[in-house]
C-alpha cells in the first residue's frame, strides 16, 4: 500500500494515466537492462564474467520453448505455494491462539523468540536426513521459514484489536468461542496480510535454496547445475524465470489485499497510481 | 421500579506505584424509563463504573444489580454506546446494525427489515451498504446508536456518546437522542463532561467526586421537554439548575475554591 510520503509526491502530472504511470514505472529496470548491455557488448565488461541481457533472455526463450524449464518450474512453485499454504493456516492458528491464550503464548513465544533470526535453510542437511531428498524436505523448509513471519503478524495483529470491539461484541451476544472468528481475526486481516506479503517473497528465496542444496527437480537445482557448469545465460536464464514469477505472484496479492482491505482505513490514503 | 441498581462499588487499578483506587463505595439507582446523567471531573472513574455496569469489568467489592439480579457479565439487557463508536470497520452500515439481532434469533429477513428501519430511523437512508470508514464523526455515532436501539435493550449505557463530535453535531445528536428518550422510554444511563447536555437530557443528574470516584450530589431537572431546544435553554429553570451542577462539579475539581 503507498501510503509513504515518497509515493504520494506529484512525481507525475496528473494527466498521465494508470497505463501510462505503469510503464514509467517500469523504466528503472529497462536502464538497467541497457546499461548491462550496453557494459558488455562494448567490452568494458569481459563477456566471460557476465553475459550480455540479451544473451539471457535468448537462453530464457531457449529452455522455455525446449520444456526444460517448465517442469523444473512447475516442481519449484509447487513446492512454495503448498509450503507458503500450510504456513498460512499453521501461522493464522498459532498467532491467534497466543494472542489469545497464555498458557499458548507462554509456551510458544520462547521458541519463536529464539528461533526468529535462525536461517532455516541450514537445516536442510538434517531433513534430507529425515526425510530424503525431495519434495518433503523442501517444503519442510518452506514452511518453517514461511511461518513466523506470518505467526508474529498475526499474533500482533489480534493482541492490538482495540478492547471496545470485543467489548462491545460481547454486548451484542456474541460468545467467547466466536470472538476469533467473528471480530478478532477480520480485525487483523491488514496485519495477518502484511505478514503474508513478507513470507511470500520468502518462500521462493526458501524453495530455490533448499533445491540448491539437494533435489531431484526444480528451478534452484537448474540455476545450480548451469553455474557449476559455467554457463552463465542460462543459469541468469533460470534466475529470471523465478523473479518474474515472484513479481506476478506479489502483484496478485497486492490486488487480493486491496480487494479484502476495502473497508481498511488505510484505503483513503491510496493515490491514484498505487 | 429499580432497572440498575448499584451498591458499595469499590475499584482498584494496579500501577507502578502501588493501587490506585478508582471508585469508593458508589451507590446509585436508577428507575426503569428514566434517563440519568453521571457528571465529574476527567478521572474521576465514571468511565471505569460504567464499565462494571456494562458487565465488562468486575469491581472489587459492592454489588450491581440489573432489575434485581447480579450482573456477572455483559448482556442483552444493556445496550452500549462507547465514545469511539466502537463500530466494526469491515462490516457494512447495514452489517453493522444488524450484528446484535442474531444473538436475538431473528431470521435473516428480520434482521435485514429490522436493520433498515433503525438505519432510516437515525437519518442514514442510502448508506447501508457504506463502510464505516465512508463516514463522518456524527454519521457513525448515529450507527452505533441505531446499532445498540436495534436488539432493543432495556437499558441504554451512554458512556460519553457525543463527546467526539463538533458543537453543531453534538447539539443535533442530543436531539435525536431526546426524541428516541421521549418514544421509547428505555432506562438510560449517561456518562458525560457536558453538564449543559447532561441537563438538557437528563430528568436526574448525578454529580461524581474526584478520584477515588463516588456520588457527591443528586440534582432533579424538572424542565419541560416538549418545547424547542431554544426555548428550554434560555430558560431560567434551564440555566438555575445548570449552574448549580456546573459549580458542583468545579467544587471536585478544586474542594474550597468556590
Amino acid at each position: 500500500m503507498n501510503t509513504s510520503f515518497a509515493a504520494n509526491l506529484p512525481l507525475l502530472p496528473a494527466w498521465v494515466n494508470g497505463r501510462a504511470r505503469r510503464l514509467i514505472r517500469a523504466l528503472p529496470i529497462a536502464m538497467l537492462l541497457v546499461l548491462w548491455e550496453v557494459l558488455v557488448v562494448s567490452g568494458l565488461i569481459d563477456r566471460t564474467f557476465l553475459p550480455p541481457a540479451h544473451a539471457v533472455i535468448l537462453a530464457f526463450w531457449d529452455m522455455l520453448v525446449h520444456g526444460e524449464l517448465l517442469a523444473h518450474l512447475w516442481a519449484t512453485v509447487f513446492t512454495a505455494f503448498v509450503g507458503l499454504g500450510v504456513a498460512v493456516v499453521l501461522g493464522v492458528f498459532l498467532g491467534a491462539l497466543m494472542a489469545t491464550n497464555r498458557w499458548v503464548n507462554g509456551l510458544v513465544g520462547p521458541l519463536v523468540a529464539t528461533t526468529y533470526s535462525l536461517p532455516k535453510t541450514s537445516l536442510v542437511p538434517l531433513f534430507i536426513l529425515w526425510f530424503g531428498i525431495g519434495d518433503v524436505t523442501n517444503g519442510l523448509t518452506v514452511v518453517l521459514g514461511c511461518l513466523l513471519p506470518i505467526l508474529v503478524s498475526t499474533h500482533h495483529g489480534v493482541s492490538s484489536v482495540p478492547a471496545v470491539l470485543v467489548w462491545s461484541a460481547r454486548a451484542m451476544g456474541t460468545p467467547q468461542y466466536a470472538m476469533l472468528r467473528r471480530v478478532l481475526l477480520p480485525a487483523a486481516t491488514a496485519s495477518i496480510l502484511s505478514g503474508v506479503r513478507i513470507a511470500l517473497g520468502y518462500c521462493f528465496v526458501l524453495v530455490i535454496s533448499a533445491e540448491m542444496i539437494a533435489t531431484k527437480l526444480g528451478i534452484g537445482k537448474l540455476i545450480f547445475l548451469y553455474g557449476e557448469n559455467g554457463a552463465y545465460a542460462y543459469m541468469l536464464g533460470g534466475i529470471l524465470a523465478v523473479v518474474v514469477i515472484a513479481f506476478v505472484a506479489d502483484r496478485s496479492l497486492v490486488m487480493i489485499t486491496r480487494r479484502l482491505l476495502y473497508w481498511h482505513d488505510s484505503m483513503e490514503l491510496r493515490g491514484a497510481h498505487a | 421500579m429499580v432497572s440498575i441498581r448499584v451498591r458499595g462499588v469499590d475499584k482498584f487499578y494496579r500501577a507502578r506505584q502501588g493501587a490506585v483506587q478508582a471508585l469508593a463505595g458508589v451507590e446509585l439507582s436508577v428507575d426503569s424509563g428514566e434517563f440519568v446523567s453521571l457528571v465529574g471531573p476527567s478521572g474521576c472513574g465514571k468511565s471505569t463504573l460504567l464499565y462494571i455496569i456494562g458487565g465488562f469489568i468486575a469491581a472489587d467489592c459492592g454489588s450491581i444489580e440489573i432489575n434485581g439480579r447480579e450482573v456477572r457479565g455483559p448482556g442483552l439487557d444493556r445496550g452500549v454506546v462507547f465514545q469511539e463508536y466502537a463500530l466494526f470497520p469491515w462490516l457494512t452500515i447495514q452489517q453493522n446494525v444488524a450484528y446484535g439481532l442474531e444473538a436475538r434469533g431473528l431470521s435473516r429477513e428480520e434482521r435485514r427489515a429490522t436493520a433498515a428501519r433503525f438505519v432510516d430511523m437515525v437519518g442514514l437512508q442510502g448508506f447501508e451498504n457504506h463502510y464505516p470508514r465512508e463516514l463522518s464523526g456524527g454519521m457513525k455515532q448515529r450507527v452505533a446508536l441505531a446499532r445498540t436501539l436495534a436488539y432493543d435493550p432495556a437499558i441504554l449505557l451512554l458512556d460519553e456518546p457525543f463527546g467526539a463530535l463538533d458543537a453543531q453535531t453534538r447539539e443535533s445528536m442530543q436531539d435525536e437522542m431526546l426524541r428516541i428518550w421521549l418514544s421509547t422510554r428505555k432506562t438510560v444511563l449517561m456518562i458525560t463532561h457536558d453538564v449543559t447536555e447532561a441537563v438538557y437530557l437528563s430528568q436526574r443528574v448525578l454529580v461524581m467526586s474526584g478520584r477515588p470516584g463516588h456520588i457527591v450530589e443528586e440534582f432533579r431537572i424538572n424542565i419541560d421537554r416538549s418545547v424547542t431546544r431554544e426555548v428550554t435553554m434560555l430558560s431560567d429553570d434551564f440555566n438555575r439548575v445548570r449552574n448549580d451542577i456546573w459549580l458542583s462539579v468545579r467544587r471536585q475539581l478544586a474542594p474550597g475554591a468556590v
